[in-house]
């Protein structure tokens, strides 16, 4: 912990500077101020090509919302002592909130560093940016919601700009049409979510996630079937924002069609957040209900789906010849490994705290990686090469660091025993195994060993394949694209030996949830 | 007082109605009408139980919902606007340039 | 016995025009004309068909920002309400401040669009020379 400074009034010594609690929502506050800032910039000096400007201040507010973040989570702000709470608790930090935003803000800013040559020459960077900045809001919103209402409106908060952003190339037909898909299901799966949240506020008579969990805890004897339904309601809504079965079909649409850092915002930045939203509401409010009587087992339910995602997006991304829509469907694959950390949880278990952990874990780690990966794919879109695995053939022998940065990635996606990547799949998998769920550990395990394949297909094609004359288009050097991708590489080997870190914070933070 | 179920059945009733719209409609702008519709079943879900509860969470949400609605139409007309400019139709067959 | 009144009402409610359409119907002459099938635009005469007419597509973005802004008058409605006892138990700043900072939050929105020439009228070529036509004359 450090000296300097704790935000938390309760536990502050007397040498600490004690920050009002409000403050502990400041990443939030950091990047709504960072949106409005760019909508102003853009009203006072209207159509000026500011690419460049908008970049540099969307970069800067991503990257101090991420330090004040990392300080927080150092500094014990939500941790030691308790969790903050706001506005009549419909507002919560702490370690999970913080684990999470550290990850959208890192992602945001990745991101951003990308665009900037990604954007050269369209217009409308205003827009792009600051619709970035306020997705990134709404996600950072939804890891301290604590209330349905605070979730349902942050959800919404991150949907609405990223709908605008998949569809930001207007004349592009691609992209038009994958934003109407992700437009059209997500409409449909937030009426879903909105009616399922209706019928849980209506067997327990409040939004609050811990007054939900009290209602519950009263018994739902009359009231079951309400009951039920409503919670499998908003499983739906959380499978749509994690991209997982029932609601995935969206996903290799919407990141094929998009521009690529957004596809690489949305496969990792908006997958995390729909992950901490479920990890909260399900651990906090629906706890009560996997033993109550008559039992509504969503576990159970997130088990299947967990199995059927894993398998499905896995064997569908085998059989892709597009580099980006096999990304897109092992992102799918991914959200089930994630997934286990909510099918392995039991009422009461000892091991709840280090299944939910590890799958946070493991979302952290995806947010660099598949990052990385769909920023190599924007790199090679800017330079016009091409989409399938053919066309990548010798890329290594033009751009030697990319490639190598882009194996880093696929092999840390696939889990080789060298790369972050494999230490998070296996403490989810160990995780599981101890909560006694070896079937999920199994399954995982095997669709991983398939993934191996399609990405050292990969590889392979950077690597070994002779170039066939297409790379001649390759003359320039994009460095923000190149920079972002090389960061995200180096922030992949670099968990490897800080994953323990990583891992003790995450389950430290999930442990509490339960506690 | 009418009893809690009857709300129940009638939203339940809205909400099917909206999802048959949703599935079988091919039209854009008809899909939009059918998801404001299931949001209305949510907010008749809250404004009634909020009645039955006594508290006003449910109605204060159901704004919430309604402003949301709106938002979300908003972007969705707007996608719409681009997808006919792109392909001369509002139909969301129409644009099948990726395998669905 | 208040459901008896409200079923009355409907009753005559649908009851009176069905009845003046059928008395009408009964009564009436026959006299086809092609001037009464026509669509009705104020005396103008019609020209095109219903569904090949196009509007311009600015009305789209007028009523966009209106319906955006329109609905965002429901959350200003309930403040709006307790504003008075608001006031009284947690003072004016508390109160009125976040309300203010709501709309000033709307205000950016509006004025970006604004100098984006969201809400810029673009003449058509038509238009314009008809104006200056007008002006000449």
């Amino acid at each position: 912990m450090s000296a300097v400074s704790i935000v938390n009034a309760a536990a502050a010594a007397p040498l600490q500077v004690v920050l009002p609690e409000w403050t502990a929502i400041a990443p939030v506050l950091i990047l709504a101020l960072t949106g409005l800032l760019l909508l102003t910039i853009d009203a006072i000096w209207p159509g000026r090509n500011g690419n460049t400007t908008f970049a540099f201040v969307s970069a800067l507010g991503s990257l101090a919302a991420l330090t004040v973040t990392v300080w927080y989570l150092v500094a014990g702000t939500g941790q030691v002592g308790g969790s903050i709470t706001l506005f009549s608790e419909a507002i919560v930090v702490d370690g999970m909130a913080l684990f999470f935003t550290a990850i959208f803000t890192s992602v945001a800013a990745l991101v951003v560093v990308a665009s900037h040559d990604y954007l050269a020459g369209h217009e409308n960077a205003a827009s792009y940016y600051s619709l970035l900045m306020f997705a990134t809001l709404g996600m950072a919103l939804m890891a301290v919601s604590n209330s349905l209402a605070t979730v349902f409106v942050s959800l919404e908060m991150a949907s609405l700009p990223s709908y605008a952003l998949v569809g930001f190339l207007k004349k592009n037909r691609g992209s038009v049409e994958s934003s109407l898909k992700y437009f059209l299901i997500g409409a449909l799966s937030s009426a879903v979510f909105a009616f399922g949240i209706s019928l849980v506020y209506a067997v327990t008579g409040s939004l609050l996630l811990s007054e939900v969990a009290a209602g519950f805890d009263d018994g739902v004897a009359g009231f079951a079937g309400v009951a039920g339904i409503g919670v499998l309601m908003i499983a739906g809504g959380f499978a749509y924002k994690t991209a997982s079965v029932p609601f995935h079909f969206w996903a290799p649409e919407a990141y094929e069609g998009a521009p690529a850092p957004i596809s690489a915002f949305l496969s990792s930045a908006s997958k995390a957040a729909g992950f901490v939203v479920a990890f909260r509401v399900f651990s906090t409010s629906f706890m009560p209900l996997l033993d109550a009587t008559p039992a509504i087992d969503w576990a159970l339910a997130f088990a299947v789906l967990a199995v059927v995602t894993m398998v499905l997006g896995n064997f569908a991304a085998a059989t892709q010849e597009n580099v980006k829509r096999m990304l897109a469907y092992s992102s799918i694959g991914h959200a089930g490994y994630a997934l286990i950390g909510l099918a392995a949880l039991t009422a009461g278990g000892p091991h709840n705290g280090d299944v939910m952990g590890a799958a946070m874990a493991h979302l952290l780690i995806y947010g660099f990686m598949n990052t990385g990966a769909f920023l190599f794919i924007a790199m090679v879109e800017y330079w016009g090469v091409g989409r399938t695995f053919e066309d990548y053939a010798g890329l290594s022998t033009k751009a030697p660091f990319a490639s190598l940065a882009m194996a880093v990635f696929m092999f840390s996606l696939a889990g080789l025993p060298v790369f972050g990547g494999f230490f998070s799949k296996y403490a989810l998998f160990a995780s599981a195994v101890s909560a006694g769920f070896w079937w999920l550990a199994a399954v995982g395990a095997i669709t991983s060993a398939l993934s191996l394949y399609y990405y050292s297909r990969v590889v392979k094609a950077l690597w070994i394949e002779q170039p066939n004359g297409n790379l001649d288009a390759i003359d320039s050097k994009p460095t923000g694209l190149y920079a972002a991708v090389i960061f995200a590489a180096v922030a992949t080997v670099l968990l490897l030996p800080g994953f323990p870190i990583a891992l003790e914070t995450a389950e430290a933070a999930a442990s509490a949830l339960f506690a | 007082m009418v009893p809690a179920q009857y709300y129940l059945l009638l939203s339940a009733a809205v909400f099917c109605i909206g999802l048959f719209g949703v599935l079988t409609r091919d039209n854009a702008l008809y899909f939009l009408m059918s998801v404001e519709l299931m949001l209305n079943a949510a907010n008749i879900n809250f404004v009634a139980f909020s009645l039955f509860w006594g508290n006003l969470t449910g109605q204060t949400f159901a704004l919430f919902v309604i402003a949301l609605a709106a938002a979300e139409v908003a972007i969705g007309i707007g996608i719409i606007l681009v997808l006919y400019r792109n392909f001369g139709s509002v139909s969301v067959t129409d644009a099948a340039t990726m395998r669905w | 016995m208040s459901w008896i009144a409200i079923g009355a009402l409907a009753l005559i409610g649908v009851g009176i025009p069905i009845a003046m359409m059928v008395v009408s119907a009964l009564l009436r002459p026959s006299v086809p004309e092609q001037g009464k099938s026509a669509t009705y635009e104020s005396g103008e005469i019609p020209t095109g068909t219903a569904r090949s007419f196009k509007f311009n597509i600015q009305y789209y973005m007028v009523a966009l920002l209106f319906v955006v802004f329109d609905i965002e008058t429901v959350l200003v409605f309930p403040w709006a309400v307790i504003y008075n006892d608001a006031v009284s138990t947690v003072g004016l700043t508390r109160a009125l401040g976040p309300m203010l900072l709501f709309i000033g939050i709307l205000v950016i929105g509006l004025v970006w669009a604004w100098r984006n020439g969201a809400v810029e009228w673009i003449k058509s070529p038509r238009a314009t020379r008809r104006k200056t036509q007008k002006q000449d004359a």
